[in-house]
């Protein structure tokens, strides 16, 4: 059976997407399937301090390069059942990242001997970001609760429609929908409910109904960070706008809670389920995992127990 | 999605089959969403529109958080070609207010009169120490049921089986016992002091109390 891929993104950087794209490889290794985390931060790499491992040369660096094929570049991690591949650690002269590598780079993953392929995504709407994002069987978005992640956490989401539609449109008609759509940020609209979808549709005739497509697959958001119920609740209210202004249903799969334990494993370079296993995080982390992978599981039961 | 000022499940983004505490919740959600300042709309709607979209969020639930509303809602939504603008909340209010006619009060036996019997009705008439089996006799021959005298006298049929036939371990205190009497006697036309006097002095009698 070929890998799940999970992309994990996030609007703005040190929102928290490198740890939870490691949580969730812990986790679900701990759920006894087999988890590779790829790190595709190409604009510096540290899902390898995380794991407190050594820089090494065998990194996507060399996979990009076509030194290497991307099964010999593994490297595993002291949790059995996960592996992980390096990113690139040398910026300066990171190869580019073709849409043609990236598209290789997800079918190959897909082929490799593991259940889920996690990768770990840099900050922002970038091009490759956005194809991996699009290809991905499920995607995170990771957002915290200052005004600064949610501001850029829409931008991505719109940046993320924008890239989608050109999937299904031809040249022309994409050179139409982004006019309009400049058009649209800049106009008083009159009438409130004037959403997203419609003003696309009335402004330029073309059918975007692939909206419900991208719903079978819903971006899933998660809060990280948070620090009290109404923080928690913010997440349904981001659910609510993209509702209401993109007409673009996500899912908001659950919060994550502030824990001091986070910086604290940080710094002794080891990752929080392993070094403080019983904090509340992993019964946070065990419940967003069990509702994707079993959904009619009662998981909030779980989190009761833990 | 339809955007529609009077698609109140659109509003508050929830499906029609929801109960009713999930619609307490989403309004809760959207009032918090779009009231004060909440980081979630910053760059997306302005404060204007936020004020705008409040006020919908508001009607949708004084729609939908109104019981009454919200089945006369889902009726008129269920019907074809149905008017949007008819479903304001003012509308529907109005619509509630249409106060249903209530049936007319339905007794279970009309009494049936027999033919009249002057001897039986001298009888009873001179009849100076009543008991249970004679007040059955009356009622009898008045054609009237229990289940009737029950619904007039808002005595349950069970007491009034238990004066008649004397059933002492079915009765509550002589006092209640009194009443009952006093209450189907006046129904049965009957000198009703008389009638409660005996029976209660028989009862007292006959049972030591």
């Amino acid at each position: 059976m070929a890998a799940q891929v999970w992309a994990i993104g996030a609007g703005k950087g040190g929102v928290g997407k490198t740890f939870v794209s490691s949580s969730f490889g812990i986790t679900l290794s701990k759920m006894n399937s087999k988890v590779l985390l790829i790190d595709f931060d190409f604009s510096g790499a540290n899902l390898h301090t995380l794991f407190g491992s050594e820089l090494s040369d065998r990194n996507l660096r060399t996979y990009v390069e076509g030194k290497a094929a991307l099964a010999e570049i593994i490297s595993s991690t002291s949790v059995p059942k996960l592996s992980y591949v390096q990113g690139f650690w040398d910026t300066w002269g990171a190869p580019s990242l073709t849409l043609e590598k990236t598209k290789a780079l997800i079918s190959e993953a897909r082929e490799l001997p593991y259940d889920y392929v996690i990768f770990d995504m840099g900050p922002g709407p970038h091009v490759a970001n956005l194809e991996l994002f699009g290809a991905a069987d499920e995607r995170f978005l990771i957002c915290n609760t200052e005004p600064t992640t949610i501001e850029k956490t829409y931008r991505f989401i719109e940046a993320f429609i924008c890239r989608e539609l050109q999937k299904v449109t031809n040249k022309e008609q994409h050179q139409k929908l982004i006019t309009a759509l400049q058009s649209f940020h800049i106009k008083e609209k009159s009438n409130v409910l004037f959403s997203f979808r419609n003003y696309l549709q009335e402004a330029t005739n073309i059918d975007v109904d692939f909206f419900a497509e991208l719903e079978k697959h819903p971006v899933r958001l998660i809060l990280n960070g948070t620090r009290s119920r109404a923080e928690q609740d913010l997440g349904y209210s981001i659910k609510s706008v993209c509702n209401k202004h993109f007409d673009f249903g996500i899912d908001y799969i659950g919060a994550v809670e502030h824990d001091n334990a986070v910086w604290q494993s940080v710094k002794s370079r080891k990752p929080v389920l392993l070094d403080k296993p019983f904090t509340p995080l992993a019964g946070q982390f065990l419940s967003i995992c069990k509702s994707i992978t079993c959904p009619n599981f009662q998981s909030n039961l779980y989190k009761a127990v833990v | 999605m339809e955007v529609s000022k009077y698609n109140y499940y659109d509003i508050l983004e929830i499906s029609q089959q929801c109960p009713q505490h999930e619609v307490t919740t989403a309004y809760e959600r959207a009032k918090t969403t779009y009231s004060g300042e909440n980081p979630a709309i910053y760059t997306i709607f302005s404060e204007h529109e936020a004020r705008e979209l409040l006020k919908l969020v508001e009607e949708a639930y004084a729609v939908l958080g109104n019981k009454t509303l919200r089945a006369i809602y889902d009726e008129k939504l269920s019907q074809k070609n149905v008017n949007l603008a008819d479903l304001s909340y003012e509308n529907l209010k109005a619509l509630s207010k249409v106060s249903v006619p209530e049936a007319p009060k339905k007794i279970s036996s009309e009494p049936v009169q027999k033919e009249k019997d002057p001897n039986f009705e001298s009888e009873y008439l001179a009849l100076t120490a009543w008991d249970g089996q004679w007040i059955k006799k009356v009622r009898e021959y008045k054609g009237l049921s229990v289940g009737y005298m029950s619904e007039v006298t808002k005595i349950s049929s069970f007491y009034i089986t238990a004066v008649e036939e004397e059933q002492i371990e079915n009765l509550p205190a002589p006092v209640f016992v009194r009443g009952y009497v006093v209450q189907i006697a006046k129904v049965l036309g009957l000198n009703e002091k008389l009638v409660a006097d005996t029976y209660m002095k028989r009862f007292k009698d006959k049972f030591g109390k």
